[in-house]
Order: structure tokens, then sequence, then C-alpha cells
């Protein structure tokens, strides 16, 4: 990388306090009429801990040079985002929110119900006309109007699934190109399954990785429920077809032993360990090869997820910003949020996460340009990617159907107990019933 | 204290006045004896109302409410434990917490009462042996767990390679990925972290019995199973119905042996009700969550009704 383009912390937060400073003075991307802030009062953000200590680091660090050049008190806390339901729950009920936080759009969407962020349609309307707009599948999926009377979540980015492979076994054993179908991936595969490497290391386990399998489900023509998200189909002849395929994946022995019981990192260590040749990850894997073992990073070629006979189904998955109804100090925490939406801000914590863009102009970053097959991959993920749960509905139903692993659950019964496969849709789709009667 | 002058209108009567203020000063002084006594015992009592009794009826009541994250919810009766009733995971859970207690309490049963009469011997380095005995529990369980996790990999895995190296075994043993062994390895691992527990309160036990009933009993010529039968197991049976009663709650409530192994999978082979109240948490829906974890009282309820009532039985003989 030319040293002249880097983007050093320094010149983030330097670039970002002159667009701030350029936007105080009436500049034109001052869309939003920025009340004043209330000098030496405090505001307490809770930021999404990720697996890049340089982004949590840019973003503490942004928060606080913010804080400074504006007079307030900031106390940025980064919180694991795998604790945040715990987290978030505990201080709801204790009346001690944050006055903004980083949160996943299902924790927002249960939360927004409950009347619990002010409505930001306001900072979601300015930083989206600054910034060329927002992706539609981003603004579509966000849009919380329904449910709060308004725009509750200011999204920052968009996380997804690629599929990773290894270039140099599949390449050797005649296949250039990527499968773009889940029949294809799995012919691909069967050519590379040598024990102790295995073809598809898909995770058919209860964790957020089991749960591609809806995807695959769901390009084979499944669905969870009907248009309205309230009657369950899960029972279908394209779902049987999906659980066809799998059963014979599995029966060939194309999956990695252990997958069924594999928690958050069990693809991961597959990968790493050279026991998968295939693997659907949000991009971490690739990240953890390039400094672990660069060769395996540079074997390792990322494209989309293939689709099924009804096409593809690549759900996104954003991360978003609110203001809790109980802050003290909603202003700057508005405020806050927007200063963060900042492209030299953006750009740099892009290159140090693995988060796709959430706004048109985003694009054009360097982190995107700049020949990272992974952001590049989650550009063209959010570009071509599906609204979460579709073509299925994203209400509490699915959410919590979702997190009952009721899909990875249902191919247990097959792979697993040897269940015939009408027995297994049946339990799933009577199962999937009684959750979805809960929010009736 | 000064106290009014009684008239004296009758000798008698005077009498019984002057016996009823003196019953007075007497029951005055009980009576400030005992709010005293209560004064003493308030703290810990107003301690144990907050930290014990007023979570564990509050989350009684919301297993009763449909409370969910940010929203206190409405009274729904039994609609939780309906909704638990229908699931599969639940009977699950059941019989798998059953078998993972019982399995895991006779094992830590055997193992730690047969290494207790043997480290009771005298032999060299006997205090280095049990002090090396008791580093499993020591271990934190999280530590403990994952390294169980590492040795049940299937593919470089200590077990497997332990099978392949000697020549036992060469194919690939998924040990936490099927039915057949999932569930054993849990509690191998449980029975791993659990049974220095059991050895250390058994040798205790059996340290407090006096050398001279072992010695009465040879010279009558009992053999070491009628030593052990009528001198040993007597003695220490007050403490193995602690044991099992006290190992019994921190299994059936154990919650990181099976998440960190299996998250209850594959399946619902090892699903046991802490992980599926957990399941619970995630979907934030702490009613149905509370009614997971109030669907296990009246086993461990009755559990240590009988434990209490054979502690009352040895007392009382």
């Amino acid at each position: 990388m030319a040293e002249k383009h880097h983007w050093t912390r320094r010149r983030v937060l330097g670039t970002t306090m002159a667009g701030a400073a350029a936007a105080a003075l009436g500049g034109k991307r001052a869309a939003l009429a920025a009340p004043a802030l209330q000098k030496g009062s405090k505001v307490t953000f809770w930021g999404g801990l990720i697996f890049s200590d340089k982004a949590n680091k840019l973003l503490v660090d942004t928060v606080n040079k913010w804080g400074a050049d504006n007079g307030i008190q900031t106390e940025a806390v980064m919180i694991n985002q795998n604790e945040t339901v715990q987290k978030v729950s505990a201080a709801v009920a204790s009346n001690t929110m944050p006055d903004a936080l980083d949160l996943s759009l299902d924790l927002l969407l249960l939360l927004s119900r409950q009347g619990q962020f002010l409505p930001l349609d306001d900072v979601y309307d300015s930083i989206g006309k600054a910034q060329g707009g927002w992706y539609a599948p981003v603004a579509s999926s966000t849009d919380t109007s329904k449910i709060a009377g308004g725009r509750t979540g200011i999204p920052f980015g968009v996380s997804g699934n690629l599929l990773l492979r290894r270039d140099d076994l599949l390449s050797k054993a005649g296949f250039s190109k990527p499968p773009t179908t889940w029949e294809e991936l799995a012919q691909q595969a069967a050519a590379v399954n040598k024990p102790p490497l295995f073809g598809l290391g898909l995770a058919l386990s209860n964790v957020g990785d089991g749960n591609v399998q809806i995807s695959v489900m769901q390009s084979y023509g499944g669905r969870i429920a009907d248009d309205a998200g309230k009657t369950v189909t899960i029972k279908s002849d394209a779902t049987r077809e999906y659980l066809r395929w799998v059963k014979a994946a599995w029966d060939k022995k194309l999956f990695p032993p252990g997958n069924t019981t594999w928690d958050g990192a069990g693809d991961n260590q597959a990968y790493l360990a050279g026991q998968a040749a295939f693997i659907a990850n949000t991009g971490s894997v690739g990240i953890a090869a390039k400094s672990q073992d660069p060769e395996l990073y540079k074997a390792t070629l990322y494209s989309s997820l293939p689709g099924g006979p009804k096409g593809v189904v690549s759900p996104i998955a954003p991360q978003l910003r609110a203001v809790p109804k109980s802050s003290k100090n909603p202003d700057a925490a508005k405020a806050l949020i927007e200063h963060l939406a900042q492209p030299a801000f953006m750009n740099a914590y892009y290159e140090a996460a693995i988060y796709g863009p959430v706004l048109q102009d985003q694009a054009k970053f360097k982190a995107f340009t700049g020949g990272d097959p992974i952001l590049a991959g989650l550009l063209d993920l959010v570009q071509k990617g599906t609204a979460p749960a579709y073509p299925d509905v994203f209400n509490a139903g699915y959410a919590d159907m979702f997190n009952n692993f009721m899909i990875p659950k249902m191919v247990q019964r097959v792979v697993i107990d040897g269940w015939d496969l009408d027995k297994a849709m049946d339990e799933a789709q009577v199962g999937t019933q009684a959750i979805y009667d809960k929010y009736k | 204290m000064s106290q009014a002058p009684t008239p004296l209108t009758s000798r008698p009567a005077g009498l019984a006045a002057a016996r009823q203020a003196a019953g007075r000063r007497r029951w005055s002084a009980a009576t400030q004896d005992r709010v005293f006594a209560y004064a003493l015992v308030a703290p810990a009592l107003l301690l144990i109302l907050g930290l014990v009794a007023y979570p564990f009826f509050y989350a009684i009541y919301v297993s009763f409410t449909n409370r969910v994250v940010g929203n206190d919810g409405e009274w729904i009766g039994l609609g939780n434990f309906r909704y638990l009733a229908q699931s599969a995971a639940f009977s699950s859970a059941i019989w798998n917490t059953v078998i993972l207690v019982v399995a895991s309490d006779a094992l830590k049963l055997s193992i730690g009462l047969g290494l207790a009469l043997l480290v009771n011997q005298r032999f060299p380095a006997r205090g280095l042996f049990r002090s090396f005995l008791m580093l499993p529990w020591a271990m934190p369980a999280f530590v403990a767990y994952l390294t169980w996790r590492v040795l049940y990999q299937p593919i470089g895995g200590g077990l497997n390679l332990i099978l392949t190296g000697t020549g036992i075994y060469s194919g690939i043993i998924d040990w936490l990925g099927q039915r057949a062994t999932a569930m054993p390895a849990v509690i191998a691992a449980s029975v791993w972290r659990g049974f220095p527990f059991w050895f250390v309160s058994i040798l205790a036990a059996l340290q407090t019995i006096p050398a001279e009933l072992y010695e009465a009993a040879r010279i009558d010529g009992a053999t070491a199973w009628q030593r052990f039968r009528h001198v040993t197991f007597p003695a220490i049976r007050p403490v193995l119905i602690v044991v099992t009663l006290l190992s019994s709650i921190w299994t059936a409530n154990s919650f990181e042996s099976v998440w960190l192994l299996t998250q209850g999978g594959p399946s619902d082979a090892t699903m046991i009700f802490p992980v599926l109240a957990y399941y619970g948490m995630q979907t934030q829906r702490l009613g149905e969550a509370a009614a997971v974890s109030v669907a296990m009282l009246p086993v461990l309820a009755i559990l240590v009704l009988v434990a209490t009532a054979l502690m009352q039985k040895d007392d009382e003989a």
C-alpha cells in the first residue's frame, strides 16, 4: 500500500474532525440542523466489540475525540457482540441503558416493538442524502416505521456469508470457477473429498452458522411460513428436495465429522486446520488465515453463496446504532451517531472490520476498491444479497425460529437420528408453528 | 425503673397485684431477650430474603407471564408450561437431565469412594497424591470442558490418537457428534470434573472413624467386606447423603459441561434443562426461560425431601 494513501488513525481522526468542522460551518453535507450540544454533559456509548482490535480502538478513539472537541464527556464501552442481548436486557430492566449503542437487527426490532428507542428519521435521511442513498435491502430490512412509528436504527455495516473455497485443490481437480448451485458445490466437494480433508465444511449444528441451512432450503423453494408470516409452511416438496440434497452429501461423507455439534468457531477451525475445502463464512476466517497461514490465505478464493432451483438466497445481516428513549442526552447521542457515519472514519473502520457498506457512496471507498477479496465480496453481498429472511417475512416468529435453530435441528433428525424426511419435516412444522403461534 | 404504688385495698388483692407486676417484669425481660435475638438474626434474614427468597419467588412469578426483554408482559397462567410440554426438546431435556445426574453421581460415588478408601491407607507421598486428585476440581470449569472438547475432536483429538496409536481402532470416532457417544462423553467429562468433591468429603468422613472399631471388628473375625458394611458405611452414610444431594443439584444445574461440549446436540441427544433455559434467554423470552427453570423445581424438591428424611432418620438412630 502506498504511503500517501495510508489512512493512519491520526489522519482519520483529523479528517473526520475537519469534516465535522466544515459541516458545522454550513457545508453542503450538513443537511441536519444540528441542535446546540450541551457543553459538559455526558454521553455513554456501547460499541459492538468485534475481533479486530484495530477497529475497536478506532471506534473508541473517534468517540472520545468527538467528545473532547465538543466539550462533551464521553464514555465508550465496547460490548462483546455475543453478550449484547444479556447486557441490554439487564440495562432495560434496571433502566441503565446508555445514550447510544450498537446492536443487531433482531434486537433492534424486538426493543423497538417495546417502544425502547427514539425515532431517528432525521439522522437517517440526513446521512442517506449526503452519501448517495442507502442500499435497498439495507433500507427495507431496517425500516421500523410500522412497529415503532419511525426509523429507530441507523445502519453502519452489513455482514453475511461468503463461500470460501480452496482454489489450490479445486483447480487441480479441474474446477476453476466457483460453484453456482448447491448441486455443483456438492460435486466439487466430492471431487476433492479425501479425509482428513472433507469437501463440505458447512455447520449443521445449533449455532448461527448452522442457520445457513435456512438459505439453502429457501433457495430450493422451501419456506418457513406463508407471505403473511403466520402459517408455517416448512413441510413441502421443495423442503423435501433440499433434505435429499443434504442427506446425499452426508451419506457420501462430505461433511467433516463433528459438524453437527460445532460451536461458532467450528467451521473456522476446520478450514484453518485444512480439514474443509469449502465453508460459508463472514470472512473472519480469511483475516485469520492472512496472519496465521499466508499460504492458505493465498489459496483461498471468495464468491457469493450458490443458488438452488429458485435462485440465490444470500441474506444480509445489518448492524445498527440506536438511541434509547431513556437517554439523558439524546441530542448529543444523535450527533455522535451522525458523526460516526462520516466517510473518512467509515473507510478506515471498514478496512479494519469485516463489514460491507450500507450507503451507495461507500462503494467508492478505498476499503472496497483496494483489492481486498473479502471486502470486495462483502460489497458484492450487499449489492446482490437478499434482505434478512427473504423470501420469508422477518418478524418475531421468524427471529424466534432462527434463534431456536429449527432448520439445523430438522437436518440433524435426518442425518443423526436417521428419521424419515417427512417425519423430520412434520416435527419442524409443528414446533415452528407453535413458535409462530406465540406471536399471534 | 420506678413503679406506681399498688393501692392496698385488701391483703390478698395486694399480693395478687404484686405477683402480676413481678410476672410482667419477668415477661418483659423475656420479650427483651427475644427482641434482641430477632435483632441479631434480622440482618442475615433480610439478606436471605433479598438474595434467595425474592429471586426465587420472582422467577416463579415470571414463569407465569409472557415477559420479554423490554416488556414486563402479562399473566398467562400455564401458557409457558403448555408450550414447553408440546416441545420435543423439553421431553428430551427431562430424560437427559435424569440420565446425566444418575449416571454421573453413580460414577462419582464409585471413583470418589474407591480413591478415598485407597488414600486413607498409609503409603509414601500420600499428601502429594491427595493434592493431585483435587486438581480437576480446582481447574476452572470452562478450561476443563474445553480441554475435554479438544480430547474428543474427531480429527487430531487425544482419544482418537490413542486409539489409532495403540492399534485398537484406526477409524475416526465422532465422540460428540453421534447419539450413541455424545451423552457418555458428556458424563465422562462431568465425572472427571466432579469426583474430587466426593473423594475429599468421603475421605474426611473416613478419618473420623476410630481405629478401635476396626480393631474390634478384626478381633471378632470380620472380613474386609463386613468391616466396610458394618463399620465404614454407617459412619460415612450421613456424608454420602449430603454429598449426593449437593452433587445432584449441581449436576442438574450444570450448564457449562453440555454447552461447551455439544450445545445440547447432536439433535437433542444431550439437551438438559439449563441449556434449554439458555435457548429461551437467547430468544429474549424471559417468561419461557423462567418456566424451564421452574419446571426443574419439583424434581429437585423431591430430592431434597428424600435426603432430609434420610438425614433425620440417621439423627434419630
